[in-house]
């Protein structure tokens, strides 16, 4: 950047409009972008300082934007007194099966799907129907998925989720993984064939460790679906037994009190993985996607 | 007989990519598959390494029928015109590779692969990835992960094509060198017509899924079965002259150019009335001076190869292509005196193309 200014600069006149002009781009660029990011931080900001904020200072107004004295007796009121943690443990442990259980079945569809010639188009044909699975509203599958869970025996158990979870994931894991395996020359298990390896040693030993980053990724991808997931999470479950995070969250709202400051202490605790993971694996993720997109 | 093709048939939906080839190679030998682009030469490689099943015919390894034997029980290495080396690994582990997955035992795959690389002199990259190698020494590397194991038949598709010209020339006298040492059955394809004649003991020339003749380098060159071959197989292709067989006057009659004929190319012109006559351009000679016998042509373009001169002449109405000494010189469009040397002429069908023997 500095180097193009001084370069700017050196061809003075007509030069230095040209400059002035695309440093008022810049700057209009960048305010644009500082609102984005305001508008995107300001809910986040909220609830961060909400968790922290005595009751008193919650509800002071003038609002208490940066000065007030912190505390985190509404972590503890959440996650020690009142069953957060156990949402905590239940959000986990379904986002974590769910995820191994799509990441599963779906990488091993993407594969067939990526490299075995079906008759009639038929590999084409079967990746957009699994694609079109995925524009599906959730809502519309909400009453019937609760009915065969009822019939299943499944209903307020974790079970349920990990299964909706695992469903509702697949069609992406096989998308993404499918645009990966594309992207590796079909000769690289040819030559393992030739070698003396069969199809599956292949797979593990030389595919895989080739597609471990989007691997990640799309796991990561997952694992942040059902994290965040709330709908069906809601229509399945409604014991503290098999209820996740958001549903937990969201149950603080009563009728006769909401408690902001136990309800934003959770949020931000939900929040924190999903935070980490997604500035882990962003780079991989629009790769990712954008293969798909263009290759399919 | 190492490797048999017994009318073995390749189609992609109704389009034959092979079609009904039949080829016998014998123990040791390296076997050319040449052609241009599309004739099926790499699908039959690819039919012999299983990576590809015959629609029908019979492929046979040894006394074996192979045709459902999947490509890890055949027996056979391959060295891919990509490498196709595994880039996660280095390359000791590529070499090593085949080994393992038949589970030698590691100080055996040690001895072996350094063994190999010392052979091939890469025994310094050993610990380096694919991708921090340059290209020959990755085609050396695929050529090691070939020959670490010792199999049956080496298949190579193109393994020099992605070299620059000069290491190309290289690598061909080493692969010569090394399939003479190893003494291992060896299918090669190639579209680089000099890479047949240079490395092959026998070449199958291909042609929209038929094999058109296969046969010595020698015999390739001076004895081709139709026109297509004789077209393929030299730089520049011969020439063809494209005319009418008059048997009372016993010449050969081309577009304002007319040649008396020995009496063995009369027999093999008998009964016929149209014929190309085909003849190397360096059959046809060239000079500046007036000589004996010999036919006035105008200098169309003369091409400085160095080594020699490219003549491109008009010889009555027809264009020939003669090659001259390399200090030859002549202007565009400057009369010069050639002569065509028909003891080597080849004669082929008018319309199937088919040498005439």
């Amino acid at each position: 950047m500095t180097a193009q200014r001084r370069q700017a600069k050196s061809f003075g006149g007509d030069g230095a409009s040209l400059a002035q002009r695309s440093r008022l781009t810049r700057l209009a660029t960048y305010v644009a972008l500082v609102c984005a990011v305001i508008a995107a931080l300001a809910p986040v900001y909220w609830m961060l300082t909400i968790s922290l904020k005595s009751e008193v200072d919650q509800f002071a107004s003038p609002p208490r934007w940066l000065v007030f004295s912190p505390t985190l007796a509404h972590y503890r009121d959440a996650f020690l007194s009142r069953s957060f943690g156990q949402y905590l443990a239940t959000s986990a442990t379904v986002a974590g099966l769910s995820t191994l259980g799509s990441v599963t079945l779906g990488t091993f569809a993407a594969y067939g799907l990526a490299r075995f010639r079906l008759p009639a188009k038929l590999g084409q044909r079967l990746s957009l129907w699994i694609l079109s699975t995925r524009m599906f509203p959730p809502i519309v599958s909400a009453v019937p998925l609760f009915l065969m869970m009822r019939d299943l025996r499944l209903l307020n158990t974790m079970a349920a989720l990990v299964i909706v979870y695992t469903a509702f994931n697949l069609p992406f894991v096989v998308w993404m993984m499918r645009g990966f395996f594309q992207e590796l020359p079909r000769e690289l298990e040819e030559a393992a064939m030739v070698d003396g390896d069969s199809r599956l040693g292949a797979l593990f030993r030389i595919i895989l460790p080739l597609v471990v980053p989007g691997l990640a990724a799309t796991a990561v991808f997952c694992l942040i679906m059902s994290w965040n997931e709330f709908l069906l999470a809601l229509v399945l479950t409604q014991t503290d037994a098999a209820m996740t995070l958001p549903v937990g969250i969201a149950g603080r709202v009563t009728q006769y009190e909401i408690k902001w400051g136990v309800m934003s202490a959770a949020g931000v605790v939900a929040m924190l993985p999903i935070l980490i993971f997604a500035m882990a694996v962003q780079r991989y993720l629009v790769r990712g996607l954008s293969l798909g997109a263009v290759k399919g | 007989m190492m490797v048999k093709f017994d009318n073995v048939t390749k189609r992609f939906g109704n389009r034959a990519v092979v079609d009904q080839l039949s080829l016998e190679i014998d123990e040791g030998e390296f076997v050319v598959l040449l052609g241009p682009s599309g004739c099926g030469k790499t699908t039959t490689l690819r039919m012999l390494a299983g990576l590809e099943d015959a629609t029908s015919g019979d492929i046979l390894i040894g006394d074996e029928r192979v045709n459902d034997v999947p490509p890890q029980h055949r027996d056979i290495a391959m060295v891919f015109q990509s490498y196709a080396l595994y880039p996660h690994m280095t390359v000791a582990e590529n070499i090593a590779y085949p080994l393992r997955v038949r589970k030698v035992t590691k100080p055996e795959i040690q001895r072996r692969v350094r063994r190999v690389a010392e052979m091939l002199e890469i025994d310094s990259y050993l610990a380096s990835r694919p991708r921090e190698l340059s290209g020959g020494e990755r085609q050396r590397v695929a050529l090691a992960r070939a020959i670490v194991r010792e199999p049956r038949v080496y298949l190579m598709d193109e393994p020099l094509s992605n070299l620059d010209a000069r290491l190309r020339v290289q690598m061909r006298g080493e692969l010569k060198r090394l399939q003479h040492e190893l003494g291992t059955t060896t299918v090669y394809v190639t579209h680089d017509q000099a890479e047949a004649m240079t490395l092959a003991h026998r070449v199958a020339v291909m042609r929209g899924g038929l094999l058109q003749q296969f046969d010595t380098p020698m015999n390739i060159y001076h004895r081709p079965a139709n026109r297509f071959v004789a077209e393929f197989v030299g730089t520049p292709g011969m020439n063809f002259i494209e005319g009418r067989f008059d048997p009372g006057t016993g010449t050969f009659n081309g577009r304002g150019l007319v040649l008396p004929l020995a009496g063995h190319q009369l027999e093999r012109l008998k009964g016929r009335e149209r014929a190309t006559l085909g003849i190397r351009p360096e059959d046809v000679q060239v000079a500046v001076a007036e000589r004996d016998g010999w036919r006035r042509a105008v200098v169309y373009v003369t091409e400085l190869m160095g080594n020699e001169t490219l003549c491109f002449l008009r010889l009555g109405d027809e264009k020939i292509i003669a090659r001259a000494a390399a200090d030859f010189r002549a202007e565009m469009e400057m009369p010069v005196w050639a002569r065509l040397d028909l003891d080597k002429a080849d004669f082929f069908d008018a319309e199937s193309g088919e040498a005439l023997r």
